[in-house]
């Protein structure tokens, strides 16, 4: 499998070569193991009636959407879990980008132990370390209350809102900023003028993610929240435990990933630029 | 792509902070309030899982060391199947994500064009798919009655047995959703590999396979570890998947560890349950660490 791509590894023979067969197989497989589930939980959203062995449905119809958009546990999720996403974003960003710039453009005692020592939770065992919170939480009586979803959640959010803005801040041209000084700015403007423009398509994006991951996460909402507070993704998962109607498990899915899509769109290049990677250590 | 990536990484830490006149505090109030965070909820519940398992109060009242939860999981037949199948399960996937990326990364890194645009393209899309939407696709395709007995039905060929709530759910679902980051890791991995080494070993004669075993393997064998650690780390506790896909007994540790807390009401044992996962994930998570920690620290 490995031979042809390599054989192929110089870009100016590459043009030459009449096809990509590995690259073929691999965009078929590919294909057929991502897209193509995705493909079929698109078309069961759809569905208004698939009798098995059909292999394409009796009959197509947004029925199932007005149904599912008129349950009141789905509205109920859904505004818990914007309200959520919104909030442990917020909080996020408030405490952990003034905490990223100090990373990269202060020093202190302690700098560079404080930065690693974030990789803690990276260190074990998610769920594990989850039941160790949720250990203290019982005792503290935050079991099941929102503001012990928010807590946990935000705690999940840390590593990336410091690692990924402290590379974007890292990454400013300093002589910019020491030019606009030179011209008589005050260190408010530099950093309002000069600092944040160039990090910030890179903050955004960690912000985005922040936000997308914060209104995917299931396990802490469900160790967490159970039972008071029911996410959308906690939904989910009890429509699919508890097999009521195929089609309301297909349209809520594909209502909980558009933020997955946006996020698609806008973080690319986020992820495409290898510093990402290298995060997770690469 | 990934050769660009090195330089704002590497300059992370290094040379970025302002000497001598910023050396002051108030760099250390603007991080206290994560690191305050940080240290309440990683290091400290470590620490009380670890202490609370072993050091209890005993019917008097008197505190003393006690490991009794730990000889019931490890004397317990049912605690000890759930420990297996989780062990089985981190080591299937783990050989299946190798088997199935290193291929991917590989051929990425040397290939160009819109068809080598298309792969990486998908290679990274689970990403992007939240695992509890993955879970329910699976459901509609590889479960009973599912998209792909009807294809089989449509051209005259039985069933298959369907890996729905088997020990197979599990692993399909966790290598899917662990595919892009282990890809971007080797991927970043083989960016190190020097394009002369390989074009001076082809030049003398050396098969494909001698270029990959000897040329390329050495040189991005960290890359494989990182990669394994990371998986390993997330799938020895994961909980989503195993408890929608997998089977109700043997249970993977993460649903074993939710049920013992939530439904058995015996934060206890799920302490000492997540201390035992600690323990067997202590070596993956360190090596992972310090990996993540050089690469940033260069």
């Amino acid at each position: 499998m490995t031979g042809v791509a390599i054989s192929a590894a110089p870009k100016a023979r590459a043009v030459r070569k009449p096809l990509d067969k590995t690259g073929l197989l691999f965009a078929v497989l590919l294909s057929v193991a991502i897209i193509f589930p995705l493909l079929v939980v698109i078309t069961w959203s759809f569905t208004e009636i698939w009798r098995y062995p059909n292999v394409l449905p009796q009959q197509f119809g947004f029925r199932f959407w007005d149904q599912t958009m008129g349950r009141a546990d789905v509205w109920a999720a859904l505004t818990l879990s914007l309200r959520l996403s919104f909030m442990v974003t917020l909080l996020s960003a408030a405490i952990c980008l003034p905490a990223a710039y100090a990373f990269a453009r202060m020093d202190f005692p302690g700098r560079s132990l404080l930065f690693f020592s974030f990789l803690a939770g990276h260190a074990f065992p998610k769920f594990g370390l989850l039941i160790a919170i949720a250990a203290i939480f019982l005792q503290l009586g935050l079991i099941g209350t929102f503001w012990g979803v928010v807590i946990i959640q935000l705690v999940g959010t840390l590593l990336f809102m410091i690692w990924i803005p402290v590379a974007a801040f890292s990454a400013v041209d300093r002589r910019m900023e020491e030019a606009a000084r030179d011209v008589g700015a005050g260190p408010l403007r530099v950093f309002w003028s000069v600092t944040l423009p160039q990090a910030g398509p890179t903050i955004a994006a960690a912000v985005l993610l922040t936000f997308v991951g914060t209104f995917y996460e299931v396990e802490g909402a469900w160790l967490i929240g159970a039972p008071g507070i029911r996410t959308m993704p906690v939904l989910m998962i009890s429509f699919i435990n508890n097999q009521i109607v195929v089609q309301y498990g297909a349209v809520l899915s594909v209502i909980l990933w558009v933020p997955s899509f946006v996020a698609l769109i806008f973080a690319r290049k986020v992820i495409n630029g290898g510093s990402f990677a290298r995060g997770f250590g690469g | 792509m990934t050769d660009s990536a090195g330089p704002t990484a590497q300059r992370l830490l290094g040379s970025g902070a302002d000497t001598g006149n910023s050396r002051r505090p108030v760099g250390l109030l603007l991080v206290a309030v994560p690191v305050v965070l940080m240290a309440w909820l990683i290091i400290w519940p470590i620490i009380s899982a670890v202490l609370r398992t072993v050091w209890r109060a005993d019917d008097t009242g008197a505190h003393r060391f006690d490991l009794s939860t730990y000889a019931f999981f490890f004397s317990d037949q049912y605690s000890l199947n759930n420990l297996g199948i989780t062990l089985w399960t981190t080591g299937m996937c783990a050989a299946l994500l190798l088997m199935i990326c290193l291929p991917i990364a590989i051929y990425l890194r040397f290939a160009t064009g819109r068809l080598a645009g298309y792969v990486q393209a998908l290679a990274i899309f689970p990403m992007f798919v939240p695992s509890i939407i993955l879970a329910f696709a699976f459901i509609r395709v590889l479960g009973p009655n599912g998209m792909v007995d009807i294809l089989l039905n449509a051209v005259g060929l039985p069933k298959i047995d369907t890996p729905y709530l088997t020990p197979w759910g599990p692993v399909i679902g966790l290598v899917w959703d662990n595919i892009p980051l282990t890809v971007l890791i080797l991927l970043a991995g083989l960016g190190a590999v020097p394009n002369a080494a390989i074009d001076a070993a082809r030049d003398v004669g050396a098969q494909k396979w001698q270029v990959f075993w000897y040329i390329i393997l050495p040189r991005i064998g960290n890359s494989i570890l990182v990669a394994i650690s990371f998986s390993v780390l997330g799938i020895f506790s994961a909980f989503t998947l195993p408890y929608v896909l997998g089977p109700a007994s043997p249970e993977m540790m993460g649903p074993f560890m939710q049920r013992t807390f939530r439904d058995l009401y015996d934060p206890l044992n799920a302490l000492t349950q997540a201390v035992i996962t600690f323990g067997f994930c202590i070596v993956f998570g360190l090596f992972y660490v310090r990996s993540v920690a050089r690469n940033q620290g260069k």
